[in-house]
């Protein structure tokens, strides 16, 4: 390994198909993490300078352990130094006889949208080997539940307060919290630091009581949807379901691993699309008894500001927070409060965490703000505020239809400024499908979004009493 | 592909020189001034007959008219070629067609003909060296790809398939092909077809200017049907009748006008980007396709191609093309018109024996297409005409869709769309598909 520095990589390229395959060729690490010479000299020997460059300097200033090598893994850092051109200068022809359907619809595609995707979007794990990458990952969802109590009946709930639901035939359970209604103020004034249009005009909401759940729907949550529903995929594809009752079909199996490998059980469950969320909802009510769903934008900020008309519900404005001004840039900000409330870019890092790892808000929620994004139910329109009756709008939903949903609430990737109550995104549902190589595409799974989850909210009615 | 251009010139002057086949416009090998030549422009060796070589033995998927047609072309295309095997889901269309063969002194060993949805299969495992591809469109994606596993060259007939799954397939196996050295011809006839060919170079060449709008028109009589007789199941029925039914045929959008719409894409160097258009069904009797559409293509860059395809009786008639340009305008087939409407152009074709001009070409298209498979394949040099018939299939299809839905489609929508026609798995006997004729829009309220 020369005078380069990472051990490890050593062992898991040795695994790889790169290394250790059938026909007995060995592709050596500059063959991919260089440019082809024949490309040009002068392109071989500045990447070679600057790759050297920062490994020396590595090697001088960190510790192996300080770095993180799984971020360095992603397709989106390691196109840093993995070489689009080395790769085609060996693979020439995407069409062998024995590319199967999937592949050659994928590579068509990498074809005609060049820009869209890169070679290690979809093979990732060939330069150095990774277990769960890139088999179907049929095992997926089954939870081991040998020595749990297994529930027989969902929590009944007498009156509106906080209680722990119980998913019946699981070992599962979660906390809700019951969200007095009342009214607030939605969206943000004029003069919020980095506010964006879509956020106004200010409107003023009466919503009635719910629950929303204390924390994201984790793994274990949606784990258990998944094995309760799963299926074979022969309706993929087939966005709008028929209303069945008594047999809701859920989710496919997925390619690779959703989680990341950044562990399942309370970590926020992720990459399921937003007809994956509204299904489990759906699924959820079936087996409790009880009206679950994706929380409206209204309810959802409601929830979020617990009480508060700032831009957060803790102290501190985004310019505090962020890497801009002379002071922040040179010593980086003071992030004591925002790092003990949200899990974002500074303090992530690069992936979701536990809810340990945070406080909750005034009511008693975790990670409204950054861990994963949240779907809502609403349709996304920027101009929605202003299209509202006048007057105290009581619970908006939103568009009647539309095409992409709100999301809220920031994520692990999220920047201060971007984790403000206020800050509306929404799904985008080609962006995210892009490396997906079925046509037609899933409709359970997103390959490329990885910050995004949801949370329940589950209706309240008077007569439960 | 510059090196093939040059070793196929050589071996050209090599056979004129040797006077083994003569060359139809020898001189065209020999380019202007700035002028693009016959090669460089991509078109196929004009020959009379494909050159000799090792016996080239064929197998026929699809013993239909069409089919039968193929063979007898790809027969007549050069020495030494053979027909060794037929295919079809029926065993009386194979048997017709063995039988039209015996009268050319063509004998079929009984041992290869099969018969049934998976006898192109069991055609697969004879010895040969290329299949020709003349069934219904549905089927063509997957019987290319099976080819193209086994390692046969192809002639296919057109349209490429019926739907934008069935594209992209087409394309893939058209690309893995290329990987492999195999050839695939297509039975798009006007690109082998030697006064559109030198209508082509005029236009290429600058005869009429930029090009700044199109027309492609196919509109004909009603075309033919089998009504059902009895004991056939409904996958026969649906089979027998496959020219009416839109999961088998694409509708006559695809089957027949896509020929025009090719010879645009041709012409202009490009597929269409949207299409906005509309159609309907009039007079059809069986089925569930539309017998008009009327469909305006957006090439980009204010170029419009207006398409027409109708199959209804007692309607004006027409069939062809028409390009303008900033200088000038053709038919695409044989003339070249000036602004003002004079002839600025027009092709030679060969005289009679009394010494009057013909109105054909000296090879027929149809053999000419064959000629072009042989001499590729005995020459070793590989041609995949299939991916361009797909994409011009594939502007058939936008057109078809634009008209079944009333939107606006994108070549971008086409290329990502999910849609495959028909059944998942096709088996004879009963079919409980429903096939109601497409409406566009929306009712609006009383």
């Amino acid at each position: 390994m020369s005078c380069h520095f990472h051990p490890h990589a050593e062992v898991s390229w040795r695994l790889s198909t790169h290394s250790n395959n059938h026909s007995g060729v060995v592709v050596h690490c500059v063959e991919c993490h260089l440019p082809p010479k024949e490309n040009g000299i002068g392109a071989y020997t500045l990447a070679k300078a600057k790759h050297g460059f920062k490994d020396v300097y590595g090697y001088l200033t960190k510790e192996p352990d300080e770095i993180d090598w799984e971020t360095k893994g992603f397709p989106e850092t390691a196109i840093h130094f993995i070489y689009e051109s080395s790769c085609i200068k060996c693979h020439e022809n995407l069409f062998p006889a024995s590319i199967s359907d999937k592949g050659a619809e994928a590579h068509l595609n990498y074809q005609l949208y060049p820009n869209n995707r890169n070679c290690i979007s979809c093979h990732i794990d060939v330069g150095h080997f990774d277990p769960v990458a890139h088999s179907k990952n049929l095992d997926f969802g089954l939870v081991d539940m040998s020595d749990k109590e297994i529930y027989q009946k969902a929590t009944k709930v007498v009156g509106f307060v906080n209680f722990n639901e119980k998913i019946p035939g699981t070992s599962v359970s979660f906390n809700m919290k019951a969200i007095e209604g009342g009214k607030f103020i939605l969206g943000s004034p004029a003069d919020e630091q980095f506010r964006q249009k879509d956020e106004g005009p200010q409107r003023e909401v009466e919503l009635t009581s719910f629950w929303m759940g204390e924390i994201e729907v984790s793994w274990d949550e949606y784990l258990a949807f998944f094995s309760a529903t799963s299926s074979q995929g022969r309706k993929e594809g087939e966005a709008k379901q028929v209303e069945e009752v008594d047999a809701i079909t859920g989710a496919t199996p997925p390619w690779g691993a959703p989680d990341q490998g950044w562990g399942k059980g309370k970590h926020p469950a992720i990459t399921m699309t937003h007809h994956a969320a509204m299904t489990y909802c759906k699924w959820l009510s079936q087996v409790t008894g009880k009206v679950y769903r994706l929380p409206t934008e209204a309810e959802w900020e409601y929830a979020a500001r617990g009480g508060n008309k700032g831009t957060y519900f803790f102290e501190g404005e985004p310019k505090d927070y962020e890497r801009q001004g002379l002071v922040n840039k040179l010593f980086g900000p003071d992030t004591t409060v925002i790092n003990s409330y949200v899990v974002y870019q500074e303090n992530s890092p690069e992936r979701t965490q536990t809810p340990g790892f945070v406080k909750a808000n005034p009511y008693g929620l975790k990670n409204m703000l950054g861990n994963v994004a949240e779907f809502c139910l609403d349709y996304y329109d920027p101009a929605v505020y202003g299209k509202y009756p006048k007057g105290v709008i009581k619970n908006p939903r939103g568009p009647r239809t539309g095409a992409e949903h709100v999301i809220r609430g920031g994520s692990f990737m999220s920047s201060a400024k971007e984790l403000r109550i206020a800050n509306r995104e929404y799904t985008k549902t080609k962006q995210w499908l892009v490396t997906d190589p079925q046509i037609p595409k899933s409709i359970w799974w997103y390959s490329d979004c990885k910050h995004v989850g949801f949370r329940v909210v589950c209706e309240y009615d008077n007569k439960m009493e | 592909m510059k090196t093939t251009n040059i070793s196929r010139r050589k071996f050209l002057e090599k056979t004129a020189i040797v006077g083994a086949a003569g060359i139809v416009g020898a001189s065209t090998l020999r380019s202007c001034k700035g002028k693009k030549n016959h090669q460089e422009l991509g078109l196929p060796p004009l020959l009379d007959q494909a050159p000799d070589g090792k016996k080239l033995k064929a197998g026929l998927v699809g013993c239909g008219n069409r089919g039968t047609g193929a063979a007898l072309n790809f027969m007549d295309a050069g020495p030494n070629l053979e027909i060794v095997a037929l295919a079809d889901v029926f065993e009386d269309k194979v048997q017709q067609c063995a039988d039209k063969l015996k009268h050319y002194k063509i004998e079929v060993l009984s041992e290869n003909q099969f018969v049934g949805l998976d006898a192109y299969k069991k055609l697969l495992d004879v010895d040969l060296d290329i299949v020709l591809l003349a069934t219904p469109p549905k089927f063509r994606p997957e019987h290319l790809k099976a080819c193209i596993s086994a390692k046969k060259h192809v002639f296919m007939e057109k349209p490429a398939c019926v739907d934008p799954v069935g594209a992209r397939s087409i394309i893939a196996s058209s690309k893995k092909a290329a990987a492999l050295g195999l050839t695939i011809i297509t039975g798009t006839q006007r690109r082998h077809q030697r006064d559109y060919i030198e209508t082509y170079k005029q236009i290429a060449n600058g005869a009429i200017g930029e090009i700044t709008s199109a027309r492609a028109y196919w509109l004909q009589t009603h075309v033919w049907f089998r009504t059902r007789e009895e004991g056939w199941s409904d996958m026969e029925y649906m089979l027998r009748n496959w020219n009416n039914f839109c999961w088998l045929c694409g509708d006559h959008i695809l089957d027949t006008h896509v020929h025009n719409i090719d010879v645009i894409n041709w012409f202009v160097g490009s597929h269409p980007k949207n299409a906005i258009g509309f159609g309907g069904r009039a007079r059809r009797l069986t089925g569930d396709q539309y017998d008009f559409f009327s469909i305006d293509y957006n090439y980009g860059n204010g170029l419009f191609s207006h398409s027409m395809s109708r199959q209804i009786d007692d309607c004006a008639n027409a069939m062809g093309e028409f390009i303008m340009g900033k200088e000038g305008f053709t038919n695409c087939k044989n003339t070249i018109y000036n602004p003002d409407g004079t002839i600025k152009w027009k092709y030679g074709y060969p005289k009679d024996k009394s010494g009057k001009p013909t109105n054909t070409v000296k090879v027929s298209p149809y053999v000419q297409e064959h000629i072009h498979l042989v001499t590729a394949i005995r020459t070793n040099q590989p041609v995949q005409e299939a991916e361009q018939t797909a994409i011009s299939t594939l502007s058939a299809i936008m057109g078809r869709t634009a008209a079944y839905t009333g939107k606006k489609v994108t070549w971008e929508e086409m290329m990502n769309s999910p849609e495959t026609l028909g059944p998942e798995v096709v088996e004879m006997g009963d079919y409980d598909g429903t096939f109601e004729v497409p409406v566009p829009g929306k009712q609006h309220k009383a």
